[in-house]
């Protein structure tokens, strides 16, 4: 059963996911001597919400990733989705409902997006590069480009809760990552999508479902888009149209960061968390030391090539 | 090379291996899959390192840390995957390692002039430099890799498997530069699995088994049994499991009239249980078509009518046709046969993932327990079942790709070059056991372009030449009248 929980199929991902979490450990440990605000319970809360919805976003993009897609529009549907639970709130329409039509608004970008990248065999990243525009584009139109508050008491506890002293975002998150690492590791499903992944035509072939799991992955990572957007609004307590869009290339930096493979086949979403928390960590902490914002997206981009470096060196040296 | 040895976490590979090449000489390395040809190769060319020994060259100790170092010294190696950029042209793949420049810029002209006269000097001027790659046939695309290797200042060409998926006239070629290349002092190693080739061309004859040497042979003085013998360690019998008189039970397939696009007219054929039908045609005839059209992999694009178990059988996707009860061996392993990355359990469970498991989740325990069992019953060799496809040799992942229609759902089974690229020892195991599953009242319908499978192998043989079915054989048929029926596309 520590297998099936651990999603780590390869002793070579395991290993990679290994040297990551040592990082992480160094990275926690140069921080406590560096600051003495760093190391607080405090802080460490805020660190696991703040990163919630990239990390939502980023789970359920690497088996997508895995599995040879891609998802670039994942943080529009985020902002979109903030944008139209805003609005439709507006309009008197219940808060909770609201949030699901904007969840089915997603179901059907992600459908789109499946139908277009595996149907009509275009490659992805043109198509939800696409799409990204038009949905964030669509965001802005809704709004005219303004943020809209949204201060409802009960929607906000997503957001801004607490369960056991944990923050809601937090939890959601961590659910995510346990459903998706059983789903990867144990059952038929998550299975198909590493072959589909290590290759799409042998797949085919021994009669695998290819394009409705390919297209599944597609709406599983949009509706987490809009599932973050959600968070993302109830803690701000507003919705902006491009609230979640800047971090579209942290998602997809975890995501490699954390050992899966954009040619596919490889991959586990536990490396994706060990890498969130890594980028959020570091965010978190140059910014106690006071670091300008411009100098950390520096860091984050030298972290990564770093990774990504340090795991190509070591795959040849375990291939020599 | 002397006393080689090359470990791969805990499995010697190679021990104590010694190799060496004259100049202007053609040495065949044979040896079963995984017997350590390729291993030896990649650190004569520099992809490996060795554990120990040494390697010389012209008498000077020589290190070989990169491929780039092994270039210098005049090796180079030409792999079974032809590697021409198809969008250049003839000219810019030859001269791709030393582009020709003048003031900065590529000289077009010397770069032809250069083409121009290493393809001349193999004996091809007709190939012209300034033909792109991809409009050239896989013999041809092959010959400018050679060309490419020549512009390099190549004195030993390590060649693996050079003319696979070519036809013997295209093959022919190639053993015509061959015997060039020797002419003109240059050296050549040359791996093959077809010992006929081998003995055409090889003026030495060095086997390798499980990392040693295992015989040195000079072809003039040796028979292809004492070969083979050498590799297998054991004596060679007959390649083919006797003959046993199988019952052809009730007919399972009927296709009339399939086509596809240009490449497939009007084939017509019956497949019944119990049988093993050959059909048998050379690169581009469309043996490596029927059996996907026959199996839904070329979707709803074919023309004709098929009937499989008695029903109307029209598959729209492979899926289809694994529903109706038929399994499908693809000649390309690596590119759709393999999933490299995942286990040897999770290769062999993948059709059938449903049946070793429980509602949506997979089960470790009886997977791994089916893995066992074919392990044993094809007799893989591996370090166990959760061993990464991509490291089993080409003959243990061909039992794989077997193994996993062994399944009570599989009435038909289709194999596509069912022993390409797989070593003499597992040949024969995989054609055993398709005999038995015959003999079990298996369906088997096997494509291949190796005449002497189809020949030694089936019950029936069809020769298909230009999209269409040319004769129909009976069982004994030799090699010889078979590959005339293509030729002359006349009947028997």
């Amino acid at each position: 059963m520590s297998a099936a929980i651990g999603g780590l199929r390869h002793s070579r991902t395991a290993s990679g996911v290994l040297i990551l979490l040592a990082f992480y450990v160094v990275l926690l440990i140069a921080f406590s001597f560096a600051t003495p605000f760093f190391m607080t319970l405090r802080n460490m809360l805020a660190i696991s919400s703040n990163v919630a919805f990239i990390g939502l976003m980023a789970a359920a993009g690497t088996p997508l990733i895995i599995a040879g897609g891609l998802d670039l529009s994942v943080a529009a549907v985020a902002g979109l989705t903030g944008v139209l639970i805003a609005v439709l709130y507006g309009l008197g329409i219940p808060v909770w409902f609201a949030v699901l039509i904007a969840v089915l608004i997603a179901v059907g970008i992600g459908l789109l997006n499946g139908a277009l990248a595996t149907g009509l065999q275009l490659n992805p990243l043109i198509v939800t590069l696409a799409t990204m525009s038009i949905v964030s584009g669509a965001a802005l139109i809704l709004t005219g480009g303004l943020t809209k508050q949204l201060g409802i008491a009960g929607f906000n506890w997503i957001g801004a809760g607490r369960v056991f002293g944990v923050p809601v975002p937090a939890v959601l998150m961590l659910a995510a990552y346990i459903l998706l690492a059983i789903t990867l590791r144990g059952t038929r499903f998550g299975r198909y999508v590493y072959a589909i992944g290590g290759s799409e035509e042998t797949s085919r072939l021994v009669g695998l479902p290819v394009k409705p799991v390919q297209v599944s992955l597609y709406v599983i990572s949009s509706v987490s888009g809009a599932i973050a957007g959600t968070m993302l609004a109830a803690m701000l307590g507003a919705a902006a149209p491009n609230a979640a869009s800047p971090h579209l290339l942290t998602v997809i930096a975890a995501i490699i960061l954390g050992g899966t493979s954009l040619q596919g086949g490889r991959g586990s979403v536990w490396g994706t968390l060990v890498a969130v928390l890594i980028l959020g960590t570091l965010n978190n902490g140059l910014t106690l030391l006071d670091v300008s914002s411009f100098w950390q997206d520096v860091t984050r981009g030298v972290v990564l090539l770093l990774a990504v470096g340090v795991d190509q060196v070591r795959q040849r040296l375990q291939n020599r | 090379m002397r006393g080689i040895a090359k470990r791969f976490g805990g499995v010697a590979v190679l021990d104590s291996v010694d190799f060496s090449v004259q100049p202007g000489e053609v040495v065949a390395l044979l040896g079963s899959n995984g017997a350590g040809k390729s291993t030896l190769m990649k650190i004569l060319t520099g992809v490996y390192q060795r554990d120990g020994g040494s390697v010389a060259i012209d008498g000077r100790e020589a290190t070989m840390a990169t491929p780039r170092e092994a270039a210098a010294h005049g090796i180079s190696f030409l792999p079974q995957e032809i590697s021409v950029v198809p969008e250049m042209t003839v000219a810019e793949n030859i001269c791709l390692g030393a582009i020709p420049k003048r003031r900065g810029l590529v000289d077009d002209a010397a770069m032809r002039a250069r083409a121009e006269k290493i393809l001349t000097q193999l004996g091809f001027s007709h190939i012209s430099p300034r033909a792109f790659a991809a409009d050239l046939s896989v013999a041809e695309r092959r010959i400018v890799e050679i060309a490419r290797a020549l512009a390099a200042d190549a004195s030993i060409l390590v060649m693996d498997e050079p003319t696979a998926s070519l036809t013997e006239q295209e093959a022919e070629m190639i053993f015509r530069i061959i015997r060039r290349l020797r002419e003109q002092q240059t050296s050549v190693v040359y791996i093959s699995h077809y010992l006929k080739e081998v003995f055409a061309i090889a003026d030495r004859i060095e086997v390798l088994r499980d990392g040693r040497n295992a015989g040195s042979f000079l072809p003039s003085e040796t028979t292809v049994a004492t070969v083979v013998e050498a590799m297998l360690g054991t004596v060679a019998g007959d390649m083919f499991a006797a003959r046993m008189t199988r019952t052809r039970g009730e007919t399972i397939l009927t296709a009339k009239n399939l086509g596809l696009r240009t490449s497939l007219a009007d084939v017509s054929l019956s497949v019944a249980r119990g049988e093993i039908l050959g059909v048998f045609g050379l690169v581009g005839s469309g043996v490596e078509l029927l059996g996907r059209v026959i199996y839904g992999a070329e979707g709803t694009r074919h023309r004709g009518t098929m009937m499989f178990a008695g029903q109307p059988y029209a598959p729209r996707h492979p899926a289809d046709g694994k529903r109706a009860g038929i399994g499908f061996v693809s000649a390309e392993r690596k590119k759709d046969g393999i999933i490299a990355d995942l286990t040897l359990r999770e290769n062999l469970v993948a059709p059938f993932q449903r049946r070793y498991g429980t509602g949506l989740f997979t089960s470790h325990r009886r997977e791994t327990s089916r893995a066992v069992a074919m392990i044993k019953s094809l007799g893989i060799r591996t370090r166990g079942p959760e061993q990464e496809m991509r490291t089993l040799s080409g003959g243990n992942q061909q039992k794989v790709c077997l193994a996993r229609w062994l399944d009570p759902s599989v009435k038909m089974l289709i194999l596509e070059e069912p022993t390409r690229g797989v070593d003499v020892g597992a040949r024969r195991e995989i054609y055993g056991q398709l005999v038995a599953l015959a003999r079990d009242g298996l369906a088997i319908l096997v494509l291949s372009s190796d005449v002497e499978e189809i020949a030694g192998l089936c019950d029936r043989m069809l020769v298909i030449d230009r999209g269409s079915i040319a004769a129909e054989f009976p069982a004994g048929t030799d090699a010889g009248t078979l590959m005339h029926a293509t030729t002359t596309g006349a009947a028997a």
